[in-house]
């Protein structure tokens, strides 16, 4: 019997023992899919994972007969009663305010030193959503996921809300008042001025606030001797020590990839993380439409991310590796013609590491034909080395003033090297005042400065933060502070642009701002932060001549609407040249002194959920699937398939990881693509003292962090213990049963007329044979469709958060996600294709598609979900019933099921939270994506009030709203002008699982892959 | 032996069974029109407010226009109840002293707002939107009845799913010209029918009954 013969005859045959070989599937979403693991397949069989329709926490038939009792006692009561509400109208109602009309302000939020423009939608005064704010050059109109959780870190019940005074360290908190604690700074600031500052300290969040830096001007001149530090773990200190190596003074890197035909990321997930993160998004995804002038991307890096997903080559190579990738790649470049004035540079001692040399030698000529037009970017977490070669190379590819520019820096830098000097400080005892206003640096600061222990030495150490945190508990002095939607301040994007941070809400619990602490100092803690920074702003703008002292409230409030303060952006650089003779000879003891040693690399990864755990109370991050490793609730050792075979390590093995005298354990996790010998672990897990949600999940990677190397070491141990995790992992919930639900190409094979990509792309859009005659949509007003471009996707998670944000998505935690109960009504499904050791990767939003022949509408006993004239799959929350038919015949497996009471008895913060315009569901609720059927309808109304139709473009879902790369359209097929016509249209278009005859109304277009020719 | 059972006993039994089976449809019927009843629906049944405001006096006598007070009706999904500071726009200047404005006055000075009880209600999964049904001919006395002559309002119709859709399929019977929504005693001229399709035709009206129309 040949292996070929099917299961069925296997199963026939009985005695059969011939196991049957199975190649692997094209696609898969992980290793156990990959090798059909039986495990994996049985799992997916049903509509949900097995346990999913059990209590998480078992309650006894008893109990459940006590709940049952209770609840259906209490409806009887319930329905005797009409509900006796109450209208509470506004006793003056402010003229901007419409009851039930949203208003929209323009705000910023400032991040790693740089502000992005945020436009706030706000429902009776409460923030519901956020969402970009066009006319901001980093923001464009999308945002990133941390900006749109934004809204449930205002209204965390975690915060802080008294403040705590130790009269001496290591005495306990007292609770203070904000008058006391002005005295207190006072009379301090007294003392100090006496001795002109010295002994004071500030320890700063990076920031290019215009206000702050007066401030700092300010209290610099009260108190020469004082000093400040910019503080963040994850900041970007070889940026700026690289520039200064390569053009002889500190510049920061700007970048513009409008023009670029050819990218090369060194270990610099720009799609994914910094301050032009959206910006370039956006400048990216509009360069990978098909044609001639797609931009192709080279991604060298350690560990998947975003940018690394959406390459066209991607080399995997250790983090301390990227240097000699650079170094080779300048000794390449330097023969191409033109270019040898590298030479001086390709003469340096190389780093030891083998690198692919066909694949730097095609990369050389690709980026010599493209010169001008392409461009390097590094990473923030490489070394000075690495960004003045980048630099370098790309002051000799003529990109400086088109693709890459330099300008002075506009936000104090600050790192690990900054905080050095002050541990030195502390250490020496010559600080006794010190100010934090940085974020949480006792958790953030390399474990080798024991910043924690030091602090007991300051005997003055106020701390501004949020919440109770690891700082706060080591500090004198606790003032909690309002958050940035609750405030008054000022911040600066990457290019200079001014925008003014105004509060959406009045402070829910407390007032004080950073500024006012800072500004205490001044003897103006009191003035409050509005006061403050329309002083400062109406000095400058008539000092500027922008304005004069009547003219400034209406300048002021234009700056409020527009959210930007116009003519404010900084020019960059001109006529920057690097010498390489001398750059080589700075370089020269940098190489020498890159990281060596034969051991595992330990790299430390900004996670993109909670960053450097500033926001790892905030349910919505932490629910929200890792965008490679699609983990939740956690953090993971992440390694290759090799380096976990040597380590004999499996996914879910707890590992033990030491460095020197310090060890963390954490679990380990086999990510395909992963450099070998190599482990990456996320910053901003395993905090200590945090919020409730924040405690316990995940381990603290910065333990190990050593100040000398903060983000690659050798010489780490890793070795197994006997523990296992299971991780709350969305990926593996639910199976495409080996069916190829993503189409992938090379530009060539798409070019070349009859190919098999274009076959099967027909094949996959071709009307199908049906029984029933199709309805037709065509007479109606609108025909609602979506497309989703698969060239432009990162899988960056804007849009999970911001569905979640629209929709009202209920966070279920990590053992409900682990048995697959998670919400989100739109998932990332990442595909890996080719070896296990370096697959590409195709990430696919799947959402409902709002199919025309709806296979869930079948088989609802109920008709609770129903289709709209318009084509709409409709699901009616209050006809459900719970049988979840409907999922159990959805071929995409995009319903979710409330099996608990996820709403239940939400605090009044939770409620200011939610968005009005959509149903808050209960238990026992079939749900799934609406296509955002709450802004539809808005629009209607407002265009049926007005007598005309709704313009193409009106209607935005909040996916598409937020995609920074422009992935998603939305609009009405019956429109032949509208976008998604057109895309529908497109020879890339095709339909997931078409075969099936459901007709859906969201179409997908192929990836397309630019790969050079040279390294096919 | 006399038997146990007599003739009359026959009767008996099924009269007993005409009983039962006339119990069980009665009663389910009683539910069934119970439910459907002015009483279920809670109509007919003046709400007191903490103010005794009289809607009589203010439309009939003084003449104002219903959206002078509801002044968000033509442009939000609420008509929206007047903020305290719009009664005291006339009654600062005109019963200032009446001990009946006492709570008006008290909520303008100690910033409270006044708690109005709400009359008509729709669950909170109904996303009903005053500007649309305002903009296509649907009068206010349509919905909310003669407020005009009511003392303290109630609710004149019982705002049911069927209610609703009763108008959504045929709507022709319940417009008017758009000039006239707060008119509440607006009559057609001519045939009912004749002018309710030539309405709708002139307000463009497209009632819908998908779901999403209403439950979001």
């Amino acid at each position: 019997m040949s292996h070929h013969q099917s299961a069925g005859s296997e199963r026939r045959s009985g005695a059969l023992t011939i196991v049957k070989r199975v190649d692997p599937p094209r696609f898969w979403r992980s290793l156990e899919a990959r090798s059909r693991s039986p495990e994996l397949i049985e799992a997916s069989k049903g509509e949900f994972p097995q346990g999913a329709d059990q209590l998480a926490d078992e309650p006894s038939r008893r109990s459940f007969m006590q709940l049952v009792g209770a609840s259906t006692a209490l409806v009887g009561a319930a329905a005797c009663q009409r509900p006796n509400q109450k209208i509470y109208p506004y006793v003056r109602r402010p003229p901007e305010v419409t009851p039930g009309n949203p208003l929209h302000f323009a705000t910023a939020y400032s991040l790693e030193g740089y502000a992005r423009g945020l436009v706030v939608e706000s429902h009776g005064g409460r923030p519901t959503k956020i969402e970009g704010n066009s006319d901001h050059p980093d923001s464009l109109g999308a945002t990133t996921a941390l900006d749109q959780a934004l809204i449930l870190g205002l209204y965390d019940d975690n915060r802080a809300r008294q403040i705590t005074h130790r009269r001496e360290p290591g005495l306990g908190p007292e609770p203070a008042a904000w008058r006391s604690i002005l005295v207190m700074i006072a009379e301090r600031s007294e003392k100090l001025a006496q001795k002109n500052g010295a002994g004071l300290r500030f320890l700063v969040d990076p920031s290019a606030s215009p206000l702050q830096a007066d401030l700092r001007a300010r209290l610099s001149e009260r108190f020469p001797q004082a000093k400040f530090v910019a503080f963040s773990a994850v900041a970007a200190e070889g940026a700026a020590l690289g520039n200064k190596l390569a053009f002889g003074r500190p510049l920061e890197t700007r970048h513009d990839l409008a023009q670029a035909q050819v990218i090369l990321a060194l270990d610099a997930d720009f799609l994914g993380d910094g301050p032009e993160q959206v910006k370039l998004s956006r400048q990216f995804g509009a360069s990978r439409t098909p044609g001639p002038a797609m931009s192709r991307l080279y991604v060298a890096e350690p560990c998947f991310t975003p940018t690394g997903m959406l390459a066209d080559h991607r080399l995997r190579l250790r983090g301390s590796e990227i240097l000699a990738l650079a170094q080779a790649l300048v000794v390449e470049l330097a023969k191409q013609p033109g270019l040898d004035g590298l030479a001086p540079l390709a003469g340096l001692p190389r780093a030891a590491a083998s690198v692919d040399a066909r694949w730097v030698a095609a990369l050389a000529k690709d980026l010599a034909r493209t010169r001008g037009k392409c461009a390097i970017i590094a990473g923030r977490r490489q070394p000075a080395a690495v960004h003045a070669l980048a630099a370098a190379m790309n002051s000799a590819l003529r990109n400086v003033g088109a693709t890459v520019n330099y300008a002075t820096p506009l936000a104090i830098d600050g790192g690990v090297e900054a905080l050095r000097g002050l541990v030195e400080d502390i250490a020496a005892g010559t600080v006794d005042t010190l100010v934090i206003t940085a974020k949480n640096p006792v958790f953030g600061a390399p474990a080798d400065f024991k910043f924690d222990k030091l602090l007991a030495r300051v005997p003055l150490s106020i701390y501004c933060g949020m919440a109770e945190d690891e700082t706060s508990a080591a500090v004198t002095t606790f003032v909690p502070v309002a958050h940035s939607l609750e405030s008054w301040g000022d911040g600066r994007a990457l290019d200079g642009t001014v925008s003014i941070i105004q509060p959406l809400i009045h402070p829910l619990w407390s007032q004080v701002t950073d500024t006012d602490v800072t500004a205490a100092f001044l003897g103006e803690g009191d003035k409050g932060s509005h006061d403050l920074l329309t002083t400062f702003w109406k000095k400058r703008a008539i000092g500027s001549g922008w304005a004069t002292d009547v003219s400034f409230d209406g300048l002021w409030e234009s700056w409020l609407a527009k959210g930007v303060v116009d003519r404010t952006a900084a020019q960059p650089e001109s006529g920057l040249a690097t010498n390489p003779g001398a750059l080589a000879g700075a370089l020269a003891p940098l190489v020498a002194k890159a990281v060596k040693g034969d051991s595992i690399e330990i790299g430390f990864a900004v996670c993109p959920k909670v960053f450097d755990g500033r926001y790892a109370n905030n349910a919505w991050l932490q629910e929200l699937p890792h965008p490679v490793t699609k983990i939740t609730w956690d953090n993971a050792v992440l390694m290759s398939k090799a380096t976990a075979a040597r380590l004999n390590v499996e996914t879910g093995d707890v590992v033990r990881i030491e460095a020197g005298d310090r060890h963390v354990t954490g679990p380990a996790y086999i990510q395909p693509g992963h450099a070998d010998e190599a482990v990456t672990v996320a910053l901003g897990y395993g905090r200590t003292v945090a919020g409730k949600l924040a405690k316990g999940v995940g381990f603290n990677a910065a333990a190990l962090r050593d100040s000398a190397s903060p983000w690659f070491a050798r010489g780490v141990n890793l070795a197994r213990t006997s523990r296992t995790i299971r991780f709350g992992i969305t990926q593996d919930h639910w199976d495409m049963e080996g069916r190829d639900p993503v189409i992938v190409a090379t530009l060539a094979e798409f070019h070349k007329e009859g190919s098999h990509v274009n076959e099967k792309l027909e094949q996959q859009r071709r009307p199908l044979e049906t029984i029933h005659e199709p309805v037709d949509y065509s007479q109606q007003p609108y025909k609602w469709a979506m497309a989703i471009d698969l060239s432009k996707c990162s899988g960056c998670n804007a849009c999970v958060v911001a569905c979640v944000s629209e929709n009202n998505i209920p966070i279920v935690g990590r053992e409900n996600v682990r048995i697959g109960r998670e919400m989100q009504w739109l998932r990332l499904d990442r595909y890996y294709e080719g070896p296990v050791e370096d697959p590409e990767v195709v990430v696919q939003p799947v959402m409902c598609m709002h199919c025309e022949a709806a296979p869930c509408e079948y088989v609802c006993p109920v008709n609770a979900t129903v289709h709209s004239d318009e084509g709409l799959n409709e699901m009616v929350y209050n006809r459900c019933v719970g049988t979840r038919y409907c999922n159990n015949n959805c071929p995409y497996k995009v319903r979710r099921f409330n099996f608990l009471d996820y709403h239940k008895e939400p605090s009044h913060v939770d409620k200011m939270a939610t968005n009005p315009d959509v149903t808050v569901r209960s238990r026992g609720i079939m749900e799934k994506c609406t296509y955002c059927v709450q802004r539809i309808e808005r629009k209607r109304i407002d265009a049926r009030v007005e007598g005309r139709k709704i313009a193409d473009g009106e209607i935005v879902t909040a996916c598409q709203q937020v995609c920074p790369t422009g992935a998603i359209d939305f609009g009405s097929l019956n429109d032949p002008g509208a976008r998604v016509t057109a895309l529908h249209a497109d020879p890339r278009r095709y339909n997931l699982l078409h075969e099936i005859g459901t007709r859906p109304r969201t179409a997908y277009l192929a990836r397309i892959r630019n790969p050079n020719p040279e390294l096919a | 032996m006399a038997s146990l059972f007599r003739p009359h006993h026959n009767v008996l039994a099924r009269l007993s069974l005409l009983l039962l089976a006339g119990g069980a449809v009665g009663g389910l019927g009683g539910v069934f029109f119970y439910v459907r009843s002015p009483l279920a629906r809670g109509m007919q049944d003046p709400i007191e407010q903490p103010i005794q405001f009289d809607h009589r006096h203010h439309t009939r006598d003084e003449g104002i226009d219903c959206r002078f007070c509801h002044n968000t009706v033509e442009k939000s999904p609420h008509a929206g109840i007047p903020e305290t500071q719009l009664c005291l726009n006339c009654h600062s200047q005109i019963w200032n002293q009446s001990p009946l404005l006492e709570p008006v006055r008290k909520s303008f000075f100690e910033g409270r707002p006044i708690n109005w009880k709400k009359v008509n209600d729709v669950p909170d999964f109904v996303y009903f939107n005053h500007s649309i049904h305002v903009a296509k001919g649907v009068g206010c006395v349509t919905c909310h009845g003669r407020v005009d002559l009511m003392p303290a309002v109630e609710k004149a119709n019982p705002l049911t799913m069927s209610w609703c859709l009763d108008c959504h399929r045929n709507p022709e019977k319940n417009l008017r010209p758009v000039s006239e929504v707060t008119n509440m005693e607006w009559k057609p001229e001519g045939d009912p029918v004749e002018v309710g399709h030539a309405l709708k035709e002139q307000n463009q009206v497209l009632t819908r009954t998908s779901c999403t129309t209403c439950h979001r």
